[in-house]
Formats: C-alpha cells, sequence, structure tokens
C-alpha cells in the first residue's frame, strides 16, 4: 500500500468510505511525518495531537457504528492561525494574540464540524496575514518544501507548506491580497480565492475586511471542490456573505477547450522570470493547439493594482487593529502610567515591524488632510479595476495568467526592501480589489526544480466554470508536477 | 514627509517609535509613500462617489437576541474577572 501521507485528498476520501483506512491511522502517520519533518519547514506553531487523535478515534467510532457525519467524516485539515477555534490559541502569528484562546468557533470551523473534519490547529502565517513570504510571523519563519532555503510564500504560507510536505492532504488560509494562491503557487499545490461574500468570515480576525476571504489547499483539484461546497454559503453573522446560488462540487466537469476564448497578458509588460514566462507561454500555446482562442487584454490597470491595495488594506487594517489596545483584546502592558500610555505601550510591544509599518500608512491615508488624495482617489481606483473586470469577461471565458512573476526566493532575500516584497503579490491583488474568484494551479517546475502556479479567473460567482477550467488544466501534461518526498 | 509628521502619525495610531527607529521608519515611509502616489497618474474622475459603495447583495439580519458567548467561557479567558465582570485597568483619569 502508498504511504498514506503521500496518498492525495481523493485517494483519501474513497479508502475512509471503502473502509480500507481509518483516520486514527492516517492521522497517526500525518503526526509522525510532522514530528519528522517540520523541524525543517516550520509550518506548525503548535500540535495538539491528544485533541487530534481524539477526533480521529470519534470518527472511526462514527463510521463503526453506522452514524457518519459525512462522506468527509475523519479528513484532517489544517487550520490557519487567524481562525479561530472554540478553546484553540488564535494568535495571528503575533505576540499582541499570543495568549488569546478563543471562545467560539468561526463558522468555517463550524461548518468542517458539522462534516466531521479532524482539525489541526494551528500553521504559520504572517503576522495579522501582513506579508507575501511567512517571514513576518513573530514566532517562525516558515520554509518551502521543495528548497528549505527558500520562502513557501505568504502570508498563509504556514498552510501551503504542510500540504505541500505532505503533512495534511488539506487546509485552509486566507486570501487578502494573494495570501493563499501566491503560497499555493510558490508550494506546487491548488489554492483558491472564492468570490468576496462566498464564504463567511466570521470568526476570521479581520485583516482588510472588504478584502479578506477564507479559503482552501489541496494536494488534488477535488479537495478545492469539496471544501467549496461546505465553506461556502449565506451567514446571518456575516452581513457580507450572499445571497446566491450554492456551489455544487459535481457541478465540476473537464472543459473542451476548442472555442473556448482565454483572456491572456502581453508577459512583456511584467517583470516575469525567464521561467515563468516561458512556461505561461508554452501553455498558452499548448492551448492554442488543443483548440482555444488567445484574447491580449489590456492589464494596463494592473500597475496601480499594488498601490490601491495597500492603500485600501492599510486603511482597513489601521482600523480593525485599533481594537488590540491592551484593555479590550491582546496584550497588555502592565505598568503603564496613563490610559494612552498603556494603548502605546502595548501595541508597541505587541505588534511587529510590518504590521507597524501597514497601519502608519492606514492612519496616515486616512488623516485629515490626505483623506481624497489617498483613500478616497485608492476607493475611485477600485471602482475602474473592477469594472476592467467586468469588461473583460463580455469578451473572454476565462483569464490565464502566472500567479506569482517568479518562484520562490530566498529567506531573507527582500526582507529588508518593503516595495521589492510588495511587488511579488502583483498578479494576485487586483481580483481581490474586483472581488472575482481566482484558482492557482501547479504548472510545473522550473530550472531550479521550483514550482510555477497559473492563475485563472472567472466572473463573480462562477466556481464552477472557474474548476472546470482548473480541472482540464490539471489533466495537461505540462503542468504536472510532484510534491517532495524528502525534506532537505 | 518629515520626522514631525511621522511622529504625528504614530501617535494617531498609538504607537510610539523611539529616536533610533526614526531615520529607517522615515526612510521606508518615504518610499512606500511614493511608491502609492502612482495612482495620482490616474483618472478616476468618471467615477462617481455613490459607486464607491456599490454592493448588491448585502442583506441585513433580523433583529432578533440569541445566545453567543457564554459567561462562564468568557471567564476562562479574561485576564482578570470578578463576581461576573470582565475587571480592565482603569481608564478614566482623575
Amino acid at each position: 500500500m502508498k504511504d498514506l501521507i503521500y496518498l492525495t485528498y481523493s485517494e483519501i476520501k474513497t479508502k475512509l468510505n471503502d473502509g480500507s483506512l481509518k483516520s486514527k491511522d492516517l492521522v497517526s502517520a500525518y503526526i509522525n511525518r510532522i514530528e519528522v519533518t517540520d523541524s525543517k519547514v516550520k509550518a506548525f506553531l503548535e500540535l495538539n495531537k491528544e485533541n487530534i487523535l481524539k477526533q480521529a478515534e470519534e470518527s472511526d467510532n462514527r463510521r463503526k457504528s453506522g452514524k457518519l457525519l459525512s462522506e468527509f467524516d475523519g479528513i484532517p485539515i489544517g487550520i490557519k492561525d487567524n481562525i479561530c477555534i472554540t478553546g484553540e490559541i488564535t494568535s495571528c502569528s503575533s505576540k499582541i494574540l499570543e495568549n488569546f484562546r478563543s471562545p467560539y468557533d468561526a463558522t468555517v470551523i463550524q461548518k468542517l464540524r458539522e462534516k466531521g473534519f479532524v482539525l489541526f490547529p494551528r500553521l504559520n502565517m504572517d503576522e495579522f496575514a501582513m506579508g507575501s513570504s511567512t517571514e513576518n510571523s513573530a514566532f517562525q519563519t516558515t520554509r518551502n518544501p521543495f528548497d528549505t532555503n527558500r520562502i513557501p510564500g505568504g502570508s498563509s504560507g504556514g498552510s501551503a507548506a504542510a500540504v505541500a510536505a505532505s503533512m495534511l492532504p488539506v487546509s485552509l488560509g486566507s486570501d487578502t491580497g494573494g495570501s493563499i494562491r501566491q503560497p499555493a503557487a510558490l508550494c506546487g499545490i491548488w489554492g483558491l480565492k472564492p468570490t468576496y461574500g462566498r464564504v463567511s468570515r466570521y470568526g476570521l480576525i479581520a485583516y482588510a475586511s472588504s478584502l479578506d476571504q477564507i479559503g482552501p489547499f489541496s494536494n488534488d483539484l477535488q479537495g478545492i471542490a469539496d471544501l467549496m461546497e461546505i465553506l461556502s454559503g449565506l451567514d446571518h453573522k456575516d452581513q457580507t456573505t450572499a445571497k446566491v446560488n450554492s456551489f455544487e462540487a459535481n457541478s465540476v466537469s473537464s472543459i473542451d477547450w476548442k472555442g473556448k476564448r482565454i483572456g491572456v497578458m502581453k508577459s512583456e509588460e511584467f517583470n516575469f522570470s525567464p521561467d515563468v514566462n516561458k512556461r505561461y507561454t508554452d501553455i498558452l500555446k499548448d492551448l492554442e493547439s488543443k483548440g482555444a482562442t488567445l484574447v491580449p487584454l489590456d492589464f494596463s490597470l494592473l500597475k496601480y493594482a499594488i498601490p490601491v491595495y495597500y492603500l485600501i488594506a492599510t486603511a482597513e487594517c489601521s482600523s480593525n487593529l485599533s481594537r488590540f489596545d491592551g484593555i479590550r483584546y491582546g496584550l497588555r502592558k502592565e505598568g503603564a502610567g496613563k490610559l494612552e500610555d498603556l494603548y502605546s505601550e502595548s501595541r508597541t510591544q505587541g505588534f511587529g515591524a510590518e504590521v507597524k509599518r501597514r497601519i502608519l500608512l492606514g492612519t496616515f491615508s486616512l488623516s485629515s488632510g490626505y483623506y481624497d488624495a489617498y483613500y478616497g482617489k485608492a476607493q475611485k481606483a477600485r471602482v475602474l479595476i473592477r469594472k476592467q473586470y467586468a469588461e473583460f469577461f463580455k469578451s473572454v471565458d476565462i483569464i490565464f495568467q502566472p500567479t506569482s512573476p517568479t518562484t520562490a526566493f530566498k529567506v531573507g532575500e527582500k526582507t529588508k526592501d518593503p516595495i521589492q516584497m510588495y511587488q511579488a503579490d502583483i498578479l494576485t491583488t487586483s481580483v481581490n480589489l474586483a472581488g472575482v474568484p481566482a484558482i492557482s494551479c501547479p504548472a510545473g517546475l522550473d530550472s531550479n526544480g521550483l514550482p510555477i502556479g497559473l492563475q485563472i479567473t472567472s466572473e463573480h460567482f462562477n466556481e464552477s466554470k472557474l474548476l472546470s477550467f482548473a480541472k482540464s488544466v490539471s489533466e495537461l501534461e505540462i503542468c504536472k508536477l510532484a510534491l517532495p518526498k524528502e525534506i532537505t | 514627509m518629515d520626522e514631525k509628521e511621522l511622529k504625528n502619525i504614530a501617535n494617531l495610531a498609538k504607537l510610539n517609535i523611539d529616536d533610533a527607529e526614526v531615520s529607517s521608519m522615515l526612510n521606508d515611509f518615504s518610499r512606500i509613500v511614493q511608491y502609492v502616489d502612482e495612482i495620482k497618474n490616474l483618472d478616476t474622475s468618471a467615477v462617481g462617489d455613490d459607486e464607491i459603495y456599490e454592493q448588491i447583495f448585502y442583506e441585513l439580519r433580523k433583529d432578533f437576541a440569541e445566545n453567543n458567548l457564554k459567561r462562564d467561557d468568557l471567564a476562562k479567558i479574561a485576564p482578570s474577572y470578578e463576581n461576573g465582570y470582565i475587571v480592565v485597568p482603569k481608564v478614566i483619569e482623575t
């Protein structure tokens, strides 16, 4: 029998349901793998073995007594450290929330529990989901399983690396400007940012509320489709969830490339690495040979996406993070004198450098005298970006772009230059600003053996079409890659 | 952006910046502001103020009370808890 840890999500689901695999055996195999491997990858901030094994045992007992909660009962799933789970620490990888134990479940957690998933909290991330490399965690830097000298991407780097290193088959992350798709691409796995409003954000510790969405990572596409069906839906605890037709995993089926109109970008406009550029061009040639028509789109607005994203996201973060003041939430700096000092001391000691930088930028753009020129202007630019996507989808069925302009860079390579780091998200941020859904699909390896990701984007609430195209991409020989068995 | 302005912003954000940090933070911050200044080149005159807030699917929830957090569970995570109340430091200066 194939080593349990190398099973795909689909194989796990099948074996659990045909009785050839017990959840406890599977979970034990993953725990062993984590114990051996995570000292190199550093994806986990914590591993509560006892609780995890107990959940698996309960699932096996339900199966034995014919009282299964669902066909997903017993499947292990990793949870990013900004999604609240009752009784567990949810720190956002920040010192300010280092000891915060959530008294409630996020809606997505409640949904997973109802189906019988075995929850594996908690996976490392950039502090408060601010970063593109998982180097901004207050506790540790997660490493890329394909090369542990390199970053896994961010901010959901722990969630992506855990799946890529075969420490779990699926996990949850959150995506504000690319934080699921970019690490999925750099770690060679699947990662989906759903349409804004598809998945409840109740219990996700907010970074930028108008951009954040929770989404899945998986080692195969079926895991993404199943999790989308489970997680999506209207939630009265989150006013921004949408009342739309639900997504059904069985609506995903391969498409015929013939006659499909694929929106593409002129790669020379952007600074893609030669390997990424070549792979993108080769995939497009392959699709043309299969009968698809390539439609070049005008992405000139994209150069504004990162400035617009940083102005809007940081404005929202300065507001969202104001609750961490040492009184209501977060670390309290004892012994401070006046109330104002308690606020400032607690926040200054609790937040890391990048979080402070973004709070300052947000406070600046919202402050008197600058509001119209920065925040107001950025909101209007966001409308233009949203309209441009609507315009794109009048002439194409789908949009294909590289997910990231380069493959994984080395740890420390960009930490001293915030602008260079921000540009790692150039291809993903506009998707969040428009609110449309996008997935990163594995698209082979570069000449250094590092994964390349292909980003597919569709219109609002059309995840069925998005995942159908992704399924056909998964069948392309040029996009195949294998996850590393040995982590060095 | 100068030192005085940076300190004013930090004060609004309730963050302390010590003198050793000022120069590197000023440098980073000026570069970031210069970078986001790029949006000034974008013509947004066609976008009306009302379009910014366009969201078609918001639905307000019904106004009903439901049990959410239990008091005992809150007591377990509060740093200081007495007689059914969460104790916070004194916030009124005399």
